[in-house]
């Protein structure tokens, strides 16, 4: 991996903000090159949510640069909406659209944002939903479906708008044990694809197995930054090695 | 006097030729609240100096009777220029009423809304008039159906003001009937029922209607 500026996804420098008083994202700084998968982790509080939604122009931020793809963006509507064309979220959540079908709900931005014809974004979506290996479900609304299913749907909604960088808050925590390996597989298979991810999640199987790189957080700040093995290992950080133990037991 | 049917029965077909009236400004009249109370509560989310003017603006419409709206509209617009016909007057001026009232409905029915429905769609890219046509009022108008179809039957019986504009509707051409023979029972029973049964039909089809959106989301 080079590390040039044009070959980085995402570059944040001095990052702060505050929610009123709270000081909620502390100097925080990080380059992830195209291609690169970052897993970030911490405890519950720590900012990770509010760190990739600054990504997305789906918070802002008061202080420091973000630059996405090559593009310095500013607190304008129209580079929040370059951001938002080279990103997808995935939520904990899902935040499907109840009163879509699958399909639709895969639909609706490329049609909107993109401009495509019906018949073409159909397709479209449904090679994204064989995918995420629910191309079956097309037809079904998000209620008929189990909390995998429709979080793979998810991805494959975000995949439709053709992301440069994913972006995933704890997409496994809301879902049932059983199924959350099937969204991991799904992940993972992204990130055998080239994709460039984020992804704020304590499945420590699939950070040694997937991640780059580890991101620990704590208070706001980037307390631990490394290569899976070693944070798992020999994690520096007096508190990493703490929040290691409460996911270890 | 006793109440004679076949009187009652003999009025039915004038007082029916009015339905059509009736039906026409209840419709266009929920149609226009629907429109301008959504475009108020929009308004009224937004925030800044048009929100907090639009929020008074929503209290102040509930607080002024429906007759006062419809005599400015008639008789003060024409001083600056503006001059409508009745029928026109009486469409807006129901439809300015309860587009406050519908403004209070639509909130809540947005409020219902999870958040992550409107960053889920900000995060595909979707833009401002795309996520209130796409993404929030189908999910709020699936939020609201009884209440709004309880204010569709409201709208319904306030038709019979438009009497003062002199609008043939249903009650007027009853009060017609009634001011003509002296009988007044017959002909203001069958509008009454009449009025019975369209706000019952109103409210059946909403309840169909509820059911209907609901189903996806509830399987
Ligand atoms: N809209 C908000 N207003 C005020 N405080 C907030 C808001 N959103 C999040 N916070 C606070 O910011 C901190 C970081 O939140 P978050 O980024 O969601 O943490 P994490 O995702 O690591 O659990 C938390 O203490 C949370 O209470
Ligand atoms: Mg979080």
């Amino acid at each position: 991996m080079h590390d040039t500026a044009h070959d980085l996804a995402v570059q944040i420098t001095a990052l702060q903000k505050w929610y009123g008083a709270f000081h909620v994202l502390k100097d925080i700084s990080l380059s992830v090159s195209r291609g690169a998968r970052i897993v970030i982790c911490g405890p519950s509080g720590s900012g990770k949510s509010t760190l990739i939604r600054c990504l997305n122009g789906l918070e802002n931020y008061q202080q420091g640069t973000v630059i996405l793809g090559g593009t310095r963006l500013g607190d304008n509507a129209r580079d929040t909406s370059l951001a938002r064309r080279q990103t997808g979220m995935v939520f904990q959540n899902f935040n499907l659209f109840p009163h879509l079908t699958v399909l639709s709900n895969c639909t609706l931005a490329l049609r909107r944002v993109g401009g495509m014809a019906r018949g073409e974004a159909e397709s479209l979506a449904l090679h994204h939903l064989e995918r995420v290996r629910i191309p079956e479900q097309a037809y079904k609304y998000p209620a008929q479906l189990s909390g995998g299913q429709q979080q793979r749907v998810a991805i494959a909604r975000a995949l439709c708008m053709n992301p440069r960088l994913m972006l995933f808050d704890e997409p496994t925590s809301a879902l049932d044990p059983e199924m959350i390996k099937e969204v991991l597989e799904v992940m993972t298979g992204l990130a055998h694809d080239g994709m460039t991810m984020i992804c704020v999640t304590h499945e420590m199987g699939f950070a040694r197995e997937v991640a780059d790189e580890v991101v620990f957080m704590d208070q706001g700040s980037i307390v631990e930054q490394a290569a899976p093995a070693t944070f798992f290992s020999t994690p520096n950080h007096p508190r990493a090695r703490s929040f290691l133990n409460t996911l270890l037991h | 006097m006793e109440f004679d049917p076949s009187f009652a029965l003999s009025t039915v077909p004038t007082i029916l030729s009015a339905i059509g009236m009736t039906l026409l400004v209840a419709a266009c009249s929920c149609l226009g609240a629907a429109v301008i109370g959504f475009c108020l509560e929009i308004t009224r989310r937004s925030g800044g100096v048009q929100g907090l003017a639009v929020r008074f603006l929503i209290d102040f419409i509930r607080a002024t009777p429906v007759l006062v709206w419809l005599y400015c509209l008639y008789f003060i617009l024409p001083y600056y220029g503006i001059r409508l016909d009745a029928l026109t007057v009486g469409i807006a001026g129901l439809s300015i009423y309860f587009s406050g009232y519908l403004a209070e409905v639509f909130k809540a029915g947005i409020d219902a809304i999870a958040e992550g429905q409107q960053e889920a769609a900000k995060a595909l890219g979707l833009g401002r008039l795309d996520r209130i046509i796409f993404v929030i009022a189908p999910q709020m108008l699936r939020n609201i159906a009884a209440p709004m179809g309880n204010y569709f039957v409201s709208i319904l019986k306030a038709t019979p003001y438009l009497a003062v504009l002199a609008v043939p509707e249903m009650l007027g051409q009853a009060f017609d009937i009634a001011s003509e023979t002296y009988r007044y029972a017959e002909p203001l029973m069958v509008a009454g029922i009449i009025f019975l049964s369209l706000a019952l039909g109103i409210s059946q089809g909403i309840k169909w209607l509820e059911r209907r959106l609901l189903a996806p989301m509830s399987r």
